[in-house]
């Protein structure tokens, strides 16, 4: 039978894959993706919390963040594409302003 | 048959992950993270959450992700060949932020047969129980999100504004 454990491996390992994603890409729109990658992760072990907890609160959590990460993409692709236009370019070491 | 679906799901979760990170066409990524969000929807289905599954197809793959595809398209980013080497900083933190992830999932693996034991409750995530409880003891969360849409709205018209001006500054 399918037990919690199988949800929080299966939770963490694309965890992983999103954070391998985030540290070592440099192009911007692909660290964005990634960073779903790691809400997504996240929502599935708060679901499988919540059935095996006999709770509700997961499933709303989930409702929470997906609210959260619309937000969160609608402002990061228009900072992408405000870089595009300034930069022509979206790679994140082409990001040299802020340097000291 | 849970046991096969879920085993079914999880491979194409792991599978599309991974195209998402690995993918070279910035274009494959996004349609390799509609297909996680698919997975994910899935999965929890199998887990009864119908509403928040329901809920993530409709806003996820229906909304966001086509908001990611219509920018992939309109940049017309085409960054294949022109992946360079990380710096060793990068190199660095990502080692060690995969170590430390290794190590809790170390103790996620040694807590899996502890976890077994646990039996599923009979809790079904339907529309009706979820909004029940959103309305009732979530209400000021779920009143907080129109303020924080509002904000993110907000944000993105002063971004565009800004674009639009230096634009002009530019071009003059």
């Amino acid at each position: 039978m399918i037990s919690l454990g199988h949800y929080l491996i299966l939770s963490g390992i694309v965890f992983s894959i999103g954070l391998i994603g985030v540290t070592t890409s440099r192009n911007v729109l692909k660290v964005l993706l990634s960073l779903e990658l790691l809400l997504a992760a996240s929502n599935l072990s708060f679901v499988a919390f919540s059935k095996f907890n006999g709770d509700y609160a997961g499933q709303l959590i989930v409702f929470f963040v997906i609210l959260v990460a619309a937000a969160e993409v609608a402002i990061g692709l228009a900072i992408i594409v405000l870089m595009y236009r300034r930069l022509s370019t979206i790679q994140a070491d082409e990001l040299k302003e802020m340097k000291w | 048959m849970s046991f096969f679906f879920f085993f079914l799901f999880a491979a194409i979760l792991i599978a599309a992950s991974l195209a998402v990170v690995y993918a070279r066409n910035p274009l494959y990524n996004v349609l390799a993270l509609v297909v996680t969000i698919f997975a994910l929807s899935c999965l929890f289905v199998t887990l009864e959450a119908f509403f928040v599954g329901m809920i993530l197809l409709l806003v996820y793959a229906g909304a966001v992700l086509v908001f990611f595809l219509f920018v992939v398209i309109c940049l017309n980013l085409n960054t294949a060949g022109r992946q360079q080497a990380s710096p060793w900083l990068f190199q660095g933190l990502g080692t060690l932020a995969g170590m430390l992830f290794a190590g809790s999932f170390a103790l996620a693996l040694m807590s899996f047969f502890k976890a077994q034991a646990i039996p599923a409750s009979n809790l079904r995530g339907t529309i009706e129980a979820v909004g029940k409880i959103l309305f009732t003891d979530y209400l000021l969360p779920f009143e907080m999100t129109s303020l924080l849409l509002l904000v993110a709205v907000f944000g993105i018209v002063s971004l565009a504004q800004g674009a639009l001006s230096t634009g002009k500054d530019e071009a003059l």
